[in-house]
């Protein structure tokens, strides 16, 4: 499990692994493809970008909501900016939405769920009936309440959002550490005094990890479009932070007339979730096939 | 079907034709019969539907209405004297005939005889003076309005007489938007009962139209029927019914006006309003409002505290810009009296864009490009697009002069709590917002926005000239008994405005309506911002 | 069973109370002073001063929040700063609609994902299972604001063919009144035989009631595919299946009831979950429902209708959770035992 110390002969038995299972598994492998190219883009987006300055403070009053030319292949919206730079720079705020939700979630859900399964008793009772309450509602909501007494920005919504996933993560892990736990090998550890956190690292943690993985791939587009959904409703990114979900609220006044603003950004909010979903899916196939769809 | 529609509309198309051949250039005279064919919007019983983008009847008092409710109480209620923006002069309501002394400090009014209240009296002088006299006591909204008046006399039942404490122009302050309605203040038995039960939906005016239905939250929120009582009769062609939809998405109103559901938009996007233009079966005007939009500067602390820097920012300002991106839902300010107000004066020029001299300024103090940066914030008031687009525009184009604008978008009370706090290290450095007169004087935007105020309530800019504060002192008084005076004054004060920067004049509205063709006789009138006088208005 | 019910019905009081609770931690512990916000951006201090006594501010937090919780019981769950009205009274306005577009789009789901779902399962890997895959990923993955957003550009803006946006028409007032008893249009022109306002409310129904369907219908298709193929790999099936059974018999008679008991839980789950994305849907449409009210309150910082609106949504989660394991257990003794 450690990352630490894997010998080039071995990465490159990992790649051709890699490379055979991309074969193997269509779903993995197309959602794969469309989410490097997302985030290629979305590295280089300053030097792809036909005008990253457009990505910030600039305005070109007299160029607004022009409809897409060779130009500007996505038209400019209403501070006459180009719209395919913000799309281009939207990507990387996506993706740091998502990467540190994402890791904040299971920073916080994963130990929790590690010391309720492996400890058992009021314990376990305690931290599970607290997921509970938090799994009681629905994600989008819980996230949007907590953001409402916030004032509105990306680092606020990344915290609301990892504040109402964490439970699924706990709940998981809770669940695969119970069941090690009961098993003879690690209880007779336990008798020989080998320390908790040695037997956690040792045992507990590696089972977890693959049901940990398949859940955090699955989690992406959704949190990806729970991001959207609370710029959409102006409690996330700010202008001129370039945002999709923030652009389709703002493309949403002119679309009767302006139909390439609030087209393009939506475009990539589905591409991208899409391409999460279905590593998603091609993963849990793959890796965890019993597993159930939970969301 | 498709047939029996194209038929009808020929003979629409006829009878309009025969009408206008009938009428020449002539007026319609009262008591004229409909014109004939032309399907259910002519006849007994046609309905004004008004589309508006928020709740309309926030409040029901007609002495302390102060909100989006105003298009609805004009179709209600009625006041003293009307002011028409056209010829930009009083026009005779439910006074007839009003007249003031030399000193301009006692004000009579003569009052229409056979006006009738919604509730079936009729009304006299002391219907006026309680009216009036309540919206004083309750001091809410716009009361403040009749802040000259000492007292009130009833000499006979149609005879109004105002004393005053000092000279206003009290025949203008009686066409007033809000506060200035007469109503029946006997409505509910004892006055005291009187607010509860507007409130739970009840009119007491004199106007041509009555409460129907209320329906507090709903798409379709009020519906107004025909007063038969109405001292202006029913001779002649008006519409009977008047119904106030919310819809808050401009779009929808677009295809809601388009298919014939709603009369008339009070607000489309200028990108959608330019879409109606020319559509067939819709008429579309626009014209000025008395509404514009002030970037006010912080003329006590900071780096706007220095003139040059103020004189700097203004020449930065790309007005031309702002009035592009705004795509003609604003026009530039002369000023600050907009066109359409006595006392405007074309020749002023509060927009003039120089970045030579922008720079120039900014080095004389010691700023600029290269040398010290100077770091502002700017307040705007969160969902007003308009605001947005500005703010976005000033910080791009600041920032090249090495100034950096931080910009906030706050709920109002929030920004004018903000730029009211008494330490004034946490006010803003500028806030965008905008005024509009109560009644159609410029007085107001002078009294409120710039005379020294301790501590301060509009005047945002912190501004404190000694000259300004006494040329504003005078001009009211002025004014009671020469406009032209007044006039003249207030151009003079715009100058020095103008001069010492304690404000951007970024724009004015521009009211951007779109209509069905069906409704004839449409005028806007910005003094009642946004009122659509539907008895007025004739269903073809 | 009554011992599980009981139990079920225990842990299920426990989590509604956990709920409020979770509610009063986000009114009142995170803003910092709740009495400012509770008072208003630009109150005095004076107002700041009562409403710190309405607040109960100056008691312990643990009395703060028995108050609280009083309140939310006996039916006081604040004030509104928006439209300065009970919000539990516009809640109670609002929700009717939400309910007949939420119940609408359900429906719609379950018609769409079900067969769909079937489909999949018994063309397994064969290109009808990719092609619903396919639908049922971009059902998943769509933004429903963006959806929205095009479908009343397509089919109102474009075609035509639909109305834009509101419950019905308006002008019907006037020559087909309708009386209400429910606050549910489609439903009082029912009751009432009104048949113009029926079809009118009808067809301004279709295209929110659409958007709503979508992720719902990709999640059903989905789970319908799963729990099919598990069923259908099971060894009762695979007895059956040799004993000369036909596929479409082993579909219909053995394996889709079995199949269907995931999918029953998950429509109640994605009620719930419908109810809180009519918070994008319903501003699009203008529909007068829960969705708006909520999204107006948001966008207002009208706190007390934000933790109102959140408190209804995850309170109809739980009892709907409930009530699916209460019947699962009835019907699937199993369940008990697990």
């Amino acid at each position: 499990m450690t990352a630490v110390g894997i010998g080039a002969g071995r990465a490159r038995g990992v790649l051709r692994r890699l490379g055979h299972e991309l074969a193997r598994n269509p779903t993995l492998t197309v959602g794969a493809v469309v989410l490097a190219i997302v985030v290629v883009v979305a590295i280089f987006a300053p030097l792809l970008a036909p005008d990253p300055t457009d990505a910030g403070n600039a305005t070109h009053p007299l160029s607004v909501l022009q409809a897409p030319s060779s130009a500007h292949p996505f038209g400019t919206d209403e501070l006459g900016r180009d719209l395919l730079t913000r799309v281009m720079y939207g990507g990387r705020t996506s993706l740091q939405i998502v990467v540190e939700v994402l890791a904040i979630a299971a920073a916080i859900g994963i130990p929790l769920g590690l010391i309720a399964g492996y400890f058992g008793g009021a314990v376990d009772q305690v931290i599970m009936r607290v997921t509970d309450i938090f799994l009681a509602f629905p994600a989008l909501l819980l996230s949007l309440a907590i953001a409402s007494v916030f004032t509105p920005s990306v680092g606020h919504m990344i915290l609301a959002i990892a504040v109402t996933w964490w439970p699924w993560y706990t709940r998981l892990v809770r669940g695969e550490a119970a069941s090690v736990v009961r098993r003879p090998y690690v209880e007779s550890s336990r008798t020989l005094g080998v320390s908790h956190a040695r037997i956690v690292a040792r045992h507990v943690l590696p089972n977890a990890a693959t049901p940990v993985l398949v859940q955090i791939s699955m989690d992406a587009g959704g949190v990806l479009l729970v991001s959207a959904a609370i710029s959409f409703l102006g409690l996330g990114a700010q202008d001129p932070t370039p945002e999709w979900g923030l652009m389709v609220s703002q493309g949403a006044s002119y679309f009767s007339t302006q139909w390439w603003y609030a087209t393009f950004p939506g475009i990539a909010i589905l591409i991208t979730a899409m391409a999460f979903n279905l590593i998603g899916d091609g993963l849990r196939e793959r890796l965890d096939p019993k597993r159930v769809l939970s969301r | 079907m498709f047939t029996k529609s194209r038929l009808l509309a020929f003979a629409a198309l006829l009878a309009a034709v025969a009408v206008l051949a009938g009428c020449g250039s002539k007026q319609k005279p009262p008591g004229a019969t409909a014109p004939a064919g032309g399907g259910g919007a002519t006849g007994a019983n046609s309905t004004f539907t008004y589309d508006t983008y928020t709740q309309v009847m926030v409040g029901w008092d007609p002495s302390t209405s102060y909100s989006n409710e105003i298009i609805a109480m004009h179709n209600m209620y009625q006041t003293l004297t009307y002011y028409n923006s056209q010829t930009k002069r009083l026009e005779p309501v439910l006074a007839t005939k009003w007249s003031h002394s030399a000193d301009g400090k006692t004000w009579t009014f003569q009052l229409r005889k056979g006006v009738k209240f919604h509730t079936g009296r009729t009304m006299t002088s002391a219907d006026v003076k309680a009216s009036i006299m309540r919206t004083i006591k309750l001091n809410q909204g716009a009361a403040y309005i009749w802040g000259a008046v000492k007292s009130i006399d009833t000499p006979s039942s149609y005879t109004v007489v105002f004393h005053l404490k000092y000279p206003a122009p009290l025949g203008l302050i009686s066409s007033a938007g809000y506060a200035a309605y007469v109503f029946d203040t006997k409505a509910a038995g004892p006055e005291s009962k009187l607010t509860a039960w507007f409130n739970a939906g009840h009119d007491a005016g004199t106007g041509p139209y009555t409460v129907q239905q209320w329906s507090k939250g709903a798409e379709t929120e009020l519906r107004l029927k025909q007063f038969t009582g109405y001292w202006g009769g029913w001779n002649g062609t008006h519409y009977t019914r008047v119904v106030y939809q919310v819809v808050p998405t401009a779009s929808t109103a677009a295809q809601l006006l388009t298919s014939g559901q709603v009369s008339w938009v009070e607000q489309l996007t200028p990108q959608l309003y330019k879409s109606m233009q020319g559509k067939p079966g819709i008429t579309t005007t626009s014209a000025p409002s008395y509404q514009n939009l002030f970037a006010m500067l912080n003329t006590q602390s900071g780096p706007l505290a220095n003139v040059k820097v103020r004189q700097a920012l203004s020449y930065a300002t790309d007005y031309h810009g702002m009035m592009a991106a705004l795509q003609g839902s604003f026009v530039a300010s002369h000023g600050i009296i907009p066109s359409g107000l006595w006392g405007y004066d074309a020749s002023l020029d509060s927009s003039r864009t120089n970045a030579a001299k922008a720079k120039q300024l900014l080095a004389s103090a010691g700023y600029g490009p290269g040398k010290k940066a100077i770091n502002l914030t700017l307040t705007y008031t969160e969902g007003d697009s308009a605001e947005q687009t500005v703010a976005a525009l000033m910080k791009s184009e600041y920032a090249p002069l090495n100034i950096n604008l931080t910009v906030q978008a706050l709920q109002w009370p929030t920004q004018w709590a903000k730029a009211k706090s008494t330490n004034a290290a946490s006010r803003q450095d500028i806030l965008l917002f905008y005024w509009w007169p109560d009644y159609a004087d410029p007085y107001s935007w002078f009294t409120n926005l710039f005379e020294a105020q301790n501590p301060p309530v509009y005047n945002l800019a912190y501004y404190d000239n000694s000259t300004v504060n006494s040329e504003i002192g005078k001009v009211e008084e002025v004014s009671a008994t020469s406009q032209t005076q007044a006039a003249a004054m207030y151009q003079q004060i715009e100058r020095q405005l103008i001069a010492d920067v304690p404000a951007l004049f970024l724009g004015t509205q521009v009211y951007q309506r779109a209509y069905r063709s069906s409704v004839g006789g449409y005028v806007d009138n910005p003094a009642y911002p946004n009122v659509v006088f539907v008895y007025n208005l004739t269903p073809r | 069973m009554t011992r599980f019910v009981l139990k079920r019905l225990g842990l299920g009081v426990l989590v509604v109370l956990g709920v409020v609770v979770l509610t009063f931690l986000i009114a009142r512990v995170i803003p910092g002073d709740p009495a400012v916000t509770y008072a208003g951006p630009h109150a005095t201090p004076a107002a700041i001063a009562h409403a710190r006594q309405v607040l109960h501010l100056d008691k312990p937090v643990i009395v703060q929040l028995l108050d609280y919780i009083k309140g939310v019981v006996e039916g006081n769950w604040g004030t509104s700063y928006r439209t300065k009205q009970p919000v539990l009274s516009n809640i109670g306005t609002a929700l009717p609609a939400s309910i007949e577009l939420v119940v609408a789009g359900m429906l719609i789901a379950v018609l769409i994902g079900l067969p769909l779902g079937v489909l999949s399962a018994r063309f397994a890997s064969r290109a009808p299972d990719l092609g619903v895959r396919v639908v049922a990923v971009v059902g998943v993955s769509m933004p429903v604001f963006w959806l929205a957003l095009i479908m009343q550009r397509v089919f109102s803006g474009s075609l035509h063919w639909l109305p834009a946006a509101g419950q019905y028409n308006a002008n019907l007032y006037y020559t087909h009144p309708l009386t209400s008893y429910t606050n549910i249009p489609v439903l009082d022109a029912l009751l009432t035989g009104n048949w113009a306002v029926l079809g009118s409310a009808l067809s301004h129904l279709v295209l929110p009631a659409l958007v709503v369907a979508a992720y719902p219908a990709g999640l059903i298709a989905r789970m319908v595919r799963a729990s099919l193929l598990d069923t259908l790999a099971e060894s009762h099936v695979r007895m059956v299946r040799s004993l000369g059974f036909g596929e479409r018999a082993l579909f219909t008679r053995f394996a889709l009831r079995p199949a269907l008991n995931p999918v029953v839980q998950v429509v109640a789950l994605v009620f719930a979950y419908s109810l809180a994305n009519t918070f994008l849907v319903e501003a699009v449409f203008d529909w007068a429902g829960l969705g708006s009210y909520a999204a107006n309150s948001l966008q207002a910082l009208d706190t007390p209708a934000v933790m109102g609106v959140t408190l209804v949504v995850a309170v109809t989660y739980v009892v709907l959770n409930l009530i699916v394991d209460i019947v699962q257990a009835l019907i699937d003794p199993r369940i008990r035992i697990q």
